[in-house]
């Protein structure tokens, strides 16, 4: 062959040329993929490696003003079981151990989950129940179950777990907490969501291997934020009473419905609302939010509003006389008949709204007002009862006032000529249970109209980040004369008036009752019972509103008979507990000077110096924890709270097994 | 400072060229190498990044003591090595085999662990070195005369085809590179080329006869004949796990873009088994981008440039040969090493050299190049200084064998 140096090197040439093209090709390839296939390539990674993940904030929850949580969220836990998953072996063994478990847990005999467990595997049920909703506790119970504990994979162990929101006092002031779900906006809940909803937050991560993802930022692309706690103004305790109270009477007249408000008179806090109906069972349930929703006619529970009107516009006085007659009064060819028969023949005008004269009250308006009905209207408008109050839950009833210029045939809520006789008494006017109660705690709290208050403040993490003021409505709706005059009246009413069955000697309420016919249109007529009034009489505290709908008429109808005995053991129930008050409520407010004694206990008990520290003024239990960690022994002289003096000053060097007396 | 330069100056010899390239290589395969570590580290939970790096600074360090010493050692004496080397490399193949089967699993046939320092060596590579320089000195020996096929046959073929069957069963890639690196050697070295286009039928008709009975007797030896199947079926399909792998070489190359992501930065690194190695091409790309990715195969290239200039100003047939049989085989193992990240070529268990981490590709790689700094050295060495200084006892001990056959 004869290989020589030159044809080593031409060939060897020809070997560089074709890496030289191959080193050209290569990079070609590196550009082909990065811009022709590019695109495809750069999505899917993103889709493979990027991922965000959502975390999870909590929904505010809703309190009660002493810190009782109303409404908050909770894990619910749905527990299913694969019996296909669970091997033969494992099953046959620990069946019984197994039934035996949850026959403890769920209150059912063991036999019955060893045929259902045995059935379900026979059937090879790859989802069998077993049970819905479970509190955490008794899930984490139910994981330490034979078998289940196996978890998933071995054990068959399905868990689904749901958020719902709870409320932990059940259906105590159900309708008024609310909700705001898919069912829509209900309640406090529902009026307040934007404050209460939750902000999940997000964060990118980027897989690195299977299943494991490291986050991309240090930061949260968006924190998490949890929505505020909202403390309502509800107090469990008195929410508690008007319930019961409430209840008893509706089972007791058969009722239909019913509701009751309790409103602090100075800042219109609604410290109570219950809404109960029936339901044909027979039980009673918070229903609907009657309180606000129900607008009707009032009945003699508005007399005082006329009263008021005539008063203001110096038409009359309570010492002025009426004419009651003989109960009777012909209007236009209709009767207005006083529920006591016969009358009560000429009587002062004060004695007629104590007695609830529909006779004398009408006849009132009707001689004051007849000539300028509008001037009475305007009157009655001008105390609010013509428009909504505006409280920020919905579903608030639309009151009606008729307005004189309003006339037109055939339309029921036309002005006619009974219009204005029969508005003076409570009717052709519809007004809500929470109106009434705004205007009488109006009258209670000497003529200012605060605004019913559900809210006192939004709370975040603890911070309180809003806190509602009160809000006046009127500042005076009348003036004092008036006012003064019409808390005489009402103190009388239960004095010596309709509500006298009420009167107590130690203690003083004042109100108005309200028996109001309904449905008399159906020939069938109904009855609605209310009393509205406050406590004690004198500085009142409270307002409440209580409104039965439709009592068993057989077994009693009058405002006095069926709402009143409600009132009035709330009004004692709250009197009698509210000297204790203070020492029942778990008020937020106050666990800030426990914090602070904490915080002073932890300060001392971290100071490792041994030096003797000032304990004086610190609770006697933290005291003698702090020492005793230093060493000392401590002697304590007197049976003391608080520590007043110590036998080693602070500052001195001590040792430990030293002796230390505490006076 | 000068004359320690000097001093270390006087030490290297050949070309400065290709020192400083190599270097340049292996100072460079640090970032990617230390880079990829964070896989092996936080995903499959060995070791410390740090412990990583310093385990390539060592294996490094090793390599270029490795190719100092052989840089300073005439190149002649590789030429009888390389016969001495025929017997004991086909030893260590059958030891590398018999342990693979001891040991299970697919990858265990290709490594021995070398007593005392207990690394992982491929015996393959080992293997194709030895093979080139035999075949080099074979060319160089019958450089003036006409090749007799016969003659080839056994003295060339046999030893070159017993080496690689032991290495086919567990490393068809090594086995067909190392086969196609002969082929081109004996294209340059002027070997007929009709009996290479016999030779390359053979070859086949060989590997055909391997495949066909490994398939009919699966527990007869062990073998990857199924790997390698799927890796060529899917090299046309990408749903395979081989296909899995490409298609994250490719989204490493596609989110790396002009500049690149950056020093570590790499995404793709968790993914792509074999970062550190097989792949780095993919992540070199990803991290350093288009512009990183040409100055590596730029660095390449001048090494190419380098290494056919060496070639050239070589004085004696087998020192070219030498030069073309052990180092551009380097730079084919760099080009299909890039060919297999970017998808070119089917995924092979091929190393970039001087670039991946692991301890016999950058040994055997600085044995090479320390083998073509050699040459370098002794530029002015001619075939009749080579033929009169051609009295190592390995020449010698080959010609009295000769002497007694006859």
């Amino acid at each position: 062959m004869s290989t020589t140096e030159k044809s080593i090197v031409d060939k060897l040439g020809w070997l560089v040329l074709v890496l030289a093209v191959l080193f050209v090709v290569l990079i070609v390839r590196v550009g082909f993929i990065q811009s022709v296939e590019g695109e495809y390539y750069r999505k899917i990674s993103v889709q493979r490696t990027i991922k965000t993940d959502t975390i999870f904030a909590n929904r505010g929850n809703i309190y009660a003003t002493g810190g009782n949580l109303l409404a908050t969220t909770m894990s619910k836990y749905t527990v299913r079981l694969d019996m296909v998953t669970i091997e033969n072996k494992v099953f046959e063994e620990n069946i019984n151990a197994l039934s035996d478990s949850l026959s403890v847990l769920f209150k059912k005999p063991s036999s019955y989950y060893r045929n259902y467990l045995r059935t379900g595997k026979r059937r090879r049920n790859r989802y069998l129940f077993l049970a819905r909703d479970l509190g955490y506790i008794d899930y984490a119970r139910l994981k330490t179950f034979p078998i289940l504990k196996l978890g998933q994979y071995r054990g068959g162990l399905i868990t689904e777990q749901r958020n719902v929101r709870a409320r932990p006092l059940g259906n105590l002031a159900v309708r008024t907490v609310g909700y705001s779900d898919y069912r829509g906006n209900v309640g406090v809940e529902g009026a307040y969501i934007n404050y209460l909803k939750e902000h999940h937050g997000w964060r990118q991560k980027q897989r690195i291997a299977k299943g494991q993802w490291k986050p991309i930022n240090d930061k949260n692309e968006k924190e998490p934020q949890d929505g505020s706690d909202v403390i309502t103004t509800i107090d469990v305790n008195i929410q508690d009473v008007v319930h019961a109270a409430l209840l008893e009477q509706l089972e007791t007249f058969e009722a239909d419905h019913g509701c009751a408000m309790v409103m602090e008179t100075k800042t219109g806090e609604i410290r109570a609302i219950v809404n109960l109906g029936k339901y044909p069972n027979g039980n009673y349930f918070e229903k609907r939010n009657y309180a606000i929703y129900e607008a009707q006619e009032p009945g003699s529970t508005f007399k005082l509003a006329s009263l008021l009107v005539g008063l203001e516009d110096k038409k009359v006085d309570t010492g002025d006389v009426v004419d009651t007659e003989k109960g009777v009064m012909k209007v236009y060819g209709r009767s207005i008949i006083d529920s006591h028969r016969g009358g009560y023949g000429k009587i002062s005008l004060a004695r007629a709204i104590e007695v609830s004269s529909n006779v004398g009250i009408a006849k009132m308006v009707m001689e004051s007002y007849k000539s300028n009905p509008q001037q009475f209207v305007d009157g009655i408008n001008k105390l609010g009862f013509g428009e909504k109050i505006g409280v920020p839950i919905k579903g608030e009833g639309q009151p009606f006032i008729p307005n004189p210029k309003y006339v037109k045939r055939g339309d029921p809520n036309s002005w006619n000529g009974l219009s204005l006789a029969w508005m003076a008494w409570g009717y052709g006017v519809k007004v809500t249970p929470l109106q009434l109660l705004t205007f009488y705690n109006a009258i209670a709290n000497d003529g200012v109209m605060v605004k019913p208050r559900f809210i006192k403040e939004l709370r975040n993490q603890g911070e309180v980040e809003k806190v509602f003021e009160s809000e006046v409505l009127n500042d005076k709706i009348a003036s004092e004369e008036t006012i003064n005059k019409l808390q005489e009246i009402l103190k009388n009413v239960v004095i010596r008036g309709t509500g006298e069955k009420l009167y107590s000697p130690s203690f003083s309420m004042a109100g108005k009752t309200g028996t109001c016919q309904t449905e008399y249109w159906t020939g069938n007529t109904q009855y609605v019972s209310s009393f509205t009034g406050f406590f004690p009489a004198e500085n009142p505290k409270y307002t409440c509103v209580v409104v039965v709908n439709k009592p068993n008429k057989h077994k009693g109808y009058y405002g006095a008979t069926v709402a009143a005995p409600v009132f009035k053991a709330i009004a004692q129930k709250i009197y009698a507990s509210s000297l204790q008050e203070k020492e029942v409520t778990l008020d937020l407010p106050k666990l800030a000077s426990l914090e602070s004694d904490y915080q002073e206990y932890q300060k001392e008990n971290l100071d490792l110096k041994s030096k003797m520290p000032d304990v004086r003024g610190m609770a006697l239990m933290d005291a003698v924890s702090v020492l005793e960690n230093k060493g000392l022994l401590v002697d304590v002289q007197g049976g003391l709270e608080y520590v007043k003096k110590q036998s080693i000053t602070k500052g001195v060097d001590i040792k430990r097994g030293q002796q230390v007396v505490l006076y | 400072m000068s004359s320690l330069l000097q001093n270390i100056k006087s030490y290297i010899k050949g070309d400065l060229f290709i020192w400083a390239l190599v270097a340049l290589l292996a100072l460079f395969s640090f970032m990617p190498v230390y880079s990829a570590s964070t896989n092996l580290v936080y995903v499959a939970g060995n070791g410390t990044t740090i412990g990583i790096l310093i385990k390539h600074a060592v294996l490094l360090l090793m390599g270029f003591t490795i190719m100092f010493f052989i840089h300073r050692t005439p190149y002649r004496y590789f030429s009888g090595v390389s016969v001495v080397m025929i017997p004991i490399v086909i030893v260590l193949l059958i030891v590398t085999l018999a342990q693979g089967t001891t040991i299970g699993g697919a990858n265990a046939a290709r490594w021995i662990r070398i007593p005392i320092i207990g690394v992982g060596f491929q015996t393959s590579t080992l293997a194709g070195l030895v093979i080139m320089v035999y075949t080099a000195r074979y060319l160089a020996k019958r450089k003036d005369d006409i090749i007799d096929f016969k003659e080839s046959l056994l003295r060339l073929w046999t030893p070159i085809a017993l080496v690689l069957m032991f290495i086919l069963p567990a490393n068809f890639s090594t086995t067909a590179i190392v086969f196609m690196m002969v082929l081109m050697l004996c294209f340059v070295g002027g070997y007929p080329i009709k009996y290479l286009a016999g030779i390359i039928g053979a070859g086949i008709v060989i590997l055909l006869l391997f495949v066909l009975t490994a398939k009919a007797f699966p527990g007869l030896m062990p073998n990857r004949v199924d790997t390698w199947m799927s890796r060529i079926e899917s090299f046309s399909d990408d749903d395979s796990k081989e296909g899995y792998q490409v298609e994250n070489a490719k989204i490493a190359i596609a989110t790396g873009g002009l500049t690149g992501k950056g020093p570590g930065k790499s995404v793709q690194k968790n993914f792509l088994p074999q970062s550190s190695s097989d792949f780095i091409f993919a992540i070199i790309v990803e991290e350093y981008g288009l512009f990183g990715a040409g100055l590596v195969l730029l660095v390449y290239f001048v090494l190419t440039f380098r290494l056919y200039v060496a070639a050239k100003k070589a004085g004696t047939v087998f020192g070219k040969l030498l030069i073309v049989g052990v180092g551009f085989p380097i730079v084919f193992q760099a080009v299909i090493n890039m060919m297999v990240a970017t998808n070119l070529g089917p995924v092979t268990g091929q190393t970039l050299p001087l670039i991946s981490s692991g301890g016999t590709s950058i040994w055997m790689t600085c044995l090479a190049v320390g083998m073509v700094l050699s040459v370098t050295a002794s530029a002015n060495v001619t075939e009749e200084q080579l033929a009169t200084e051609s009295e190592d006892p390995l020449e010698k001990l080959y010609h009295t064998e000769e002497i007694e056959e006859a």
